[in-house]
């Protein structure tokens, strides 16, 4: 049985709620699957869950595009009703006829709805008698584990579905697309090298050659700060001796041996000179090069492969007629060339056909403006949507949340977590640096007990920013030196705590369960996930798995997860951007720092215009 | 005919009105109501701005030449957050919808939304009047006008030292707010900043309406 079906407008209001169905809906899933779901660009997905105490719903939605209007049904969870998808259907056709803007007020349609839902469930009776379709296996252990934090419907049950073995024969009626997509994902990851979802990848995917497309783009629009690999110049004169690299145009640094000389007993007489390098990235303004953003639509229309002439044409010819109503058929290949496209800006592969996905569901059945391309309209809307999830839900300011601490007088405890060699420990110094520039007093935990030389890394930085650093040395449990740490922090008036953990594969159990135990025991005030910006399709393996084992091993009712990312090595990658994207749409989490090179001062932050820009190229 | 030449020559003064706030604080329901008197159904999330240019509803009765309001609800959800610029720049006045009974929990949000919107360029230089509208004023709950009005400059004022500290790379935050070294109040803005109580719900609305029509004469 239905709980509610509601009819309301993208802006807000309510047209029609059933009056049959009169059972008030506990908590408030409706605005959660608008905040959790459309509005993270999950649309393209069959379902959402939603748990209140009492209720376990399941959630299911069309949109009818050109009216603006949002049809949900909602129903319990427990009970797989097969009628939902065609019962909304119908109600969309019956509704968008007799839909009129200025009218508030639809108490008729109660006649042609309860009508409507009686076929339904006829249709959906006869359907189980003829084929004596079993109800799907429910999952009882799924069910509860779903209720954990984490991430929103479709996506959690994935990534557990992934764990739990893959022999969920039983279809979910709710898991479609997304169940075999994960498994596919899954296995390709293991297997792939980073590489994979780079240049080559994409002719094996795409319709048209996009190294081609690679060549004709021009090269406009770099980041100001792409590392400029400028070859040692000429000097063959007398003795050619080896000039040091230079990265970029940065004056030469003169020294680059830091180890200060031992004295006999191992003492190291250290002289403690503090170091100023200057401002930090994180102050300066970013300049946006300008570039042509017509430019790459041209190119793209040009390199449409012949097999596709006939229809190009004929949508040609519709665009300048202007009557037809845009099909998914008709955005297909605009999406396709889409998706292609993102795929070789290093964006993975599932999070590039959700986009998609969703992209198509908030445009089918618009009606087409005339002398508009499709292509251009798709764009749009997905530069808009692109936009839309690179913009952070909560609010970034460090600074603001520091101070906020410091008026508890409770020190701000950062933990920083990521797999093995990423930049943990190098960009830990650098928030260390940027946080000194803004004077507020930094301590360092070296909670890497693991791998040799992590503690005299945090050493040396320590040292160099001359800021306190707490350590217990090896083979100590991280948990409780992070404890420690913050009592000496609370203690000797430290305002931010920075934890450095050792890195740690997703799918290492013990060592996972390290983390979560880490995490619990001190519940920080900031989960920073350190991702390098070269990973490919395992972005999405590493975060959701992270996400997933934080919320699993921890024992307390609101596990924390992850909240920001911190993305480093941005300098390597040229305009390849797409890991941001994929990290940010998997974990909902903001982007905070963006670590661009190896000294101090190599911290930003992440401008979503240019990477958007640089995106959709 | 011929007037159409002349009306081209008048400077016409922007009617737009801008509804914005924290999402949940009451938005939509405040546009039904200043639109037709009612708030229907009732609402969700808006997922998008919801715009009209119309008469008031209490002054639909009213005789004579009233100059139609141009209403925009901007969703208050922080990733839709960027579609507020696009009606800025032609905003005659703004009412800033703030939840006045959930007001403690929001109040990081509630201020700093405020202050990204009062130190905007196209808000300071055109020294758009503001109103915060302290919305749900019929639940027993909700605090005053007043108790809010002293939060959100204590505030304010803490945001106005933090972001001062980063104010070049805060390529958003163009001006800063107040005068250094004194706590900082709505009236050192240099444009205009009210405050006043509303009820959507109940359709207490009579001080909205006043600001709207101050700022959009006929």
């Amino acid at each position: 049985m239905l709980e509610q079906l509601l009819i309301f407008t993208r802006g807000g209001l309510i047209l029609w709620t059933c009056k049959e169905l009169g059972n008030a809906l506990k908590g408030s899933p409706i605005d959660t699957l608008i905040r959790s779901c459309l509005l993270e660009e999950r649309s393209g997905a069959a379902s959402y869950n939603y748990d209140a105490p009492g209720a376990a719903y399941t959630l299911k939605w069309t949109f009818h595009n050109e009216l603006g209007l949002v049809f949900v049904a909602v129903y319990q969870r427990i009970l797989h009703l097969l009628y939902v998808d065609e019962l909304l259907a119908m109600a969309k056709r019956e509704f968008s006829e007799i839909y009129d803007p200025k009218r508030m007020n639809y108490n008729d349609f109660d006649e042609t709805f309860r009508q409507l839902r009686k076929e339904a469930e006829a249709r959906a009776e006869e359907l189980k008698k003829s084929k004596h379709v079993g109800k799907p296996v429910i999952d009882g252990k799924k069910q509860g584990q779903v209720k954990k934090g984490g991430f929103e419907g479709g996506n959690k049950k994935k990534s557990e579905a992934n764990d739990g073995g893959d022999g969920d024969t039983g279809k979910s009626y709710k898991l479609e697309t997304g169940h075999s997509n994960g498994n596919h994902v899954n296995i390709e990851g293991s297997r792939a090298v980073v590489a994979n979802s780079k240049e080559n990848a994409s002719s094996n995917v795409g319709a048209f050659d996009v190294s081609k497309l690679q060549k004709l783009r021009s090269k406009g629009g770099k980041k100001t700060d792409t590392v400029v690999n400028k070859g040692s110049n000429v000097h063959p004169k007398k003795k050619i001796t080896k000039k040091n690299r230079v990265w970029d145009d940065s004056p030469q640094e003169s020294k680059l041996d830091f180890t200060d000389p031992l004295e006999e007993n191992g003492n190291e007489n250290i002289e403690v000179v503090g170091t100023d390098h200057g401002e930090s990235m994180m102050d300066k303004e970013e300049i946006i090069s300008s570039d042509s953003e017509d430019e790459s639509e041209e190119v793209g229309k040009e390199s449409k492969p012949d097999t596709k002439k006939k229809g190009w044409f004929s949508s040609m010819f519709q665009s300048i007629a202007g009557k037809a109503n845009l099909e998914k058929s008709d955005l297909e290949p605009a999406l396709k060339a889409l998706k292609d496209r993102l795929m070789t800006k290093n964006v993975a592969e599932e999070i590039a056909e959700k986009l998609c996905e969703s992209v198509a569901a908030s445009l089918e059945g618009k009606k087409q403006a005339s002398f508009t391309r499709i292509s251009s309209k798709v764009q749009a809307a997905m530069e808009e949507a692109l936009v839309r999830i690179l913009t952070p839900r909560r609010s970034i300011d460090i600074l603001r949340d520091v101070h906020a601490a410091k008026e508890q007088r409770k020190p701000y405890v950062v933990v920083f977590v990521g797999v093995n060699g990423v930049g943990k420990s190098t960009n830990l110094a650098k928030v260390a640096y940027w946080l000194l520039q803004h004077e507020i007093s930094v301590m360092m935990a070296a909670c890497d007990t693991f791998r040799s030389g992590a503690v005299e890394q945090l050493r040396t930085h320590a040292r160099r920013l001359q800021i306190p650093i707490f350590e217990k040395g090896y083979e100590k449990d991280p948990a409780i030196v992070a404890k420690e740490a913050i009592q000496e922090a609370a203690r000797n008036g430290s305002d931010v705590v920075l934890v450095d953990t050792a890195g740690r594969m997703q799918d290492n159990e013990p060592l996972m369960r390290a983390l979560s135990k880490l995490v619990y025991l001190n519940n920080p005030d900031l989960v920073l996930f350190v991702g390098e910006a070269l990973v490919g399709n395992d972005a999405v393996d590493q975060l959701s798995k992270f996400n997933q084992k934080l919320a699993d091993l921890s024992t307390s009712p609101n596990p924390r997860l992850i909240d920001g990312i911190l993305l480093t090595k941005f300098d390597t990658i040229d305009d390849k951007v797409g890991a941001a994207l994929s990290m940010v749409y998997i974990s909902g989490a903001p982007v905070m720092f963006v670590g661009c090179g190896q000294s101090y001062t190599d911290l930003k932050k992440l401008n979503v215009k240019s990477i958007v820009k640089t995106l959709l190229k | 005919m011929g007037w159409d030449r002349v009306r081209l020559f008048k400077r016409t003064k922007s009617s737009t009105i801008v509804l914005t706030g924290l999402t949940g604080s009451g938005k939509t329901v405040l546009f039904y109501q200043l639109r037709d008197g009612s708030s229907h159904q009732g609402t969700v999330t808006s997922m998008e701005p919801n715009e009209g240019t119309f008469i008031l509803h209490s002054e639909s009765s009213k005789k004579g030449k009233i100059k139609p309001v141009h209403l925009v609800d901007v969703p208050g959800h922080s990733r839709l957050r960027p579609k507020l610029d696009e009606f800025l720049p032609q905003a005659a006045g703004i009412v800033f919808v703030v939840d006045a009974l959930e007001f403690l929990p929001n109040l990081r949000g509630v201020s700093e939304y405020l202050y990204d919107i009062l130190t905007k360029a196209s808000v300071v230089k055109r020294k758009v009047p503001v109103l915060i509208c302290c919305n749900k004023a019929d639940k027993v709950t909700a605090h005053s006008k007043e108790f809010i009005r002293k939060q959100l400059e204590k505030e304010i004022d803490k945001l106005r030292v933090s972001r001062s500290g980063i104010s070049e790379a805060d390529v958003a935050n163009e001006f800063t707010l107040g005068i250094p070294g004194e706590a900082f109040s709505f009236s050192h803005c240099s444009n205009k900043v009210t405050i006043a109580e509303s009820s959507g719900l109940t359709g207490e609305i009579s001080q909205v309406e006043q600001f709207i029509r101050e700022h959009v004469r006929p």
